[in-house]
């Protein structure tokens, strides 16, 4: 059972780290290489509720509205102008990632800082006692998981985003704002990306580059995933049972790279990963 | 009176005015100097070979290519340099030829694309299912299981839907049979006569633009190379410039 549950959060964790990617990965067709630095400035977000003496719980919603209103300005005044040139915006993205991790060390020092838990304690699944913390993870995943869905499917804003997915010169000929549509899925995006910022600090040391491992992660997921936001909620699944299996059994160091080589060995057999797979 | 109010006052304007308009991709212009004008509630048929501009010209005319010289107005307002989604805002729809539809996605929310907001749906819905009843029962479906005719039914449906003042169509009746040109050629003609709606018709179909058209235009090699009025006696005049 333990296992069981560790895989499931595992997958939950990766799923809420990699969301924000898939949406700006899925509309703008660029890969955010900042996405570690949005990660990073939501769990400073944290940090700042907590010596504010905010409650923790807090930090959530002041991590997306800080994290999307950077990401709008980001988009408008960097990633804007690059979207014909997407290894540009690579690059330019990478090196906001580097400014925003630099600024981060500026303000608050390279130390590692320390947040309160957002819930503490254990809790008794079918006999086995099983963090709370984790759980409130793999319940926050699903709560994410379905308002993006709903989004997409059930709005004004989602219907545009599918339209600039499938055709954006169609979508554009038809008067839908598609500048408007990415800015908005831009700010979602990064707006997601410090929510799982603050996911992240009860799990994982907050310091200016603790972004940088878990976007090797999220890269892989989201290049699997295709834009898709269930082969996304599948390749986390089996990636994540992968890494805390080959972690339980064999070595944690080889689990910590699981997700990157199964990657890379799915994207060898099948290029779309597993969208329609 | 608001611009979308106006949009939607039957019978109002969508005059177009082109003068001189040159447009082109790359260092290529394929629009060299075209004028044209479209009065309100006309129906005007643009036809030529292929690679003439015709599509080239409607791209540009909604803000898909920027414009290099001349001027384009749609009631005497100017619409150089506008995005596609403010003339779209202004009520100029577009029934495109290339990649026309969102094949994965279902007819409604082809038909949603359209509009601006989902509480004008159920009237818009309304005005285009009593040409198009086949849609009704069918919403969930995918566009792109639809036949070929159907498709372009339900792309002159979605440009319908935005009760426009001036429709910009892109061969319409390509590779269609007789019996869904003459469904096309009524419904155009319908809605002519019911909202006032200005047209500008992309065709090579010339018996079609005959019958829907007012005047016709030809293009060759980016100009008007010649225009008339649309009667049967002009049909061989028109015919002289299309052979190859």
């Amino acid at each position: 059972m333990l296992l069981i549950l560790d895989i499931m959060t595992t997958a939950a964790i990766l799923f809420v780290v990699a969301i924000g990617l898939l949406a700006i990965f899925g509309v703008l067709k660029i890969i955010n290489f900042a996405h570690g630095a949005w990660l990073t400035i939501g769990a400073y977000c944290a940090v700042v509720t907590a010596q504010l003496g905010f409650n923790p719980w807090l930090a959530l919603p002041l991590a997306f509205l800080v994290g999307g209103a950077l990401g709008g300005l980001a988009e408008l005044f960097i990633i804007r102008p690059l979207y014909r040139r997407p290894l540009d915006a690579i690059l330019a993205t990478w090196g906001l990632g580097i400014v925003i991790g630099q600024l981060i060390t500026l303000g608050f020092g390279r130390d590692v800082q320390f947040t309160p838990n957002l819930l503490s304690g254990t809790v008794t699944v079918l006999g086995t006692d099983y963090s709370a913390y984790r759980l409130v993870a793999l319940a926050a995943a699903l709560v994410i998981g379905v308002a993006f869905a709903a989004t997409m499917e059930g709005t004004r804003l989602g219907l545009s985003a599918r339209a600039v997915i499938m055709n954006e010169t169609l979508a554009r000929g038809l008067g839908i704002d598609t500048a408007r549509v990415r800015l908005i899925t831009f700010m979602i995006g990064a707006g997601l990306a410090a929510l799982a910022g603050v996911l992240l600090t009860p799990l994982t040391s907050v310091d200016p580059t603790m972004g940088v491992g878990w976007l090797i992660g999220a890269f892989m997921l989201v290049m699997v995933a295709n834009g898709s936001l269930l082969a996304l909620a599948i390749a986390c699944l089996l990636f994540g049972a992968a890494q805390v299996l080959i972690s339980t059994f064999v070595s944690p160091i080889l689990g910590s790279i699981a997700i990157a080589i199964l990657a890379a060995l799915v994207l060898r057999v099948s290029p779309k990963g597993f969208a329609r797979a | 009176m608001t611009e979308a109010a106006r949009r939607l006052e039957p019978g109002m304007g969508g005059e177009l005015e082109l003068r001189d308009v040159v447009s082109g991709y790359g260092a290529i212009s394929v629009v060299k100097g075209v004028s044209l004008h479209v009065g309100p509630g006309e129906i005007v048929a643009l036809l030529g070979k292929n690679g003439m501009g015709k599509t080239t010209t409607l791209k540009t005319i909604l803000g898909m290519i920027g414009l290099r010289g001349g001027a384009i107005s749609v009631d005497s307002v100017s619409v150089v340099g506008l995005a596609p989604s403010k003339l779209a805002a202004l009520g100029v729809g577009y029934a495109p030829q290339e990649q026309p539809l969102f094949q994965d996605m279902s007819i409604r929310d082809n038909l949603r694309l359209a509009i601006a907001s989902d509480r004008q749906l159920p009237a818009a819905l309304e005005s285009v299912f009593g040409y198009f009843p086949f849609l009704k029962d069918r919403l969930a479906q995918h566009a792109g299981t639809l036949s070929g005719g159907e498709q372009k039914m339900l792309i002159l449906a979605r440009a319908l839907m935005l009760r426009p003042r001036l429709l910009l169509i892109d061969e319409i009746t390509e590779g269609l049979q007789p019996s869904v040109i003459d469904k096309i050629a009524s419904v155009l003609l319908n809605e002519r006569k019911k909202s006032g709606v200005t047209i500008l018709l992309v065709e090579q179909n010339l018996d079609f633009a005959l019958k829907v058209a007012d005047r016709w235009a030809v293009l060759k090699l980016g100009q008007i190379d010649d225009e008339g009025p649309a009667e049967p006696n002009e049909r061989e005049r028109v015919l002289r410039h299309l052979s190859v």
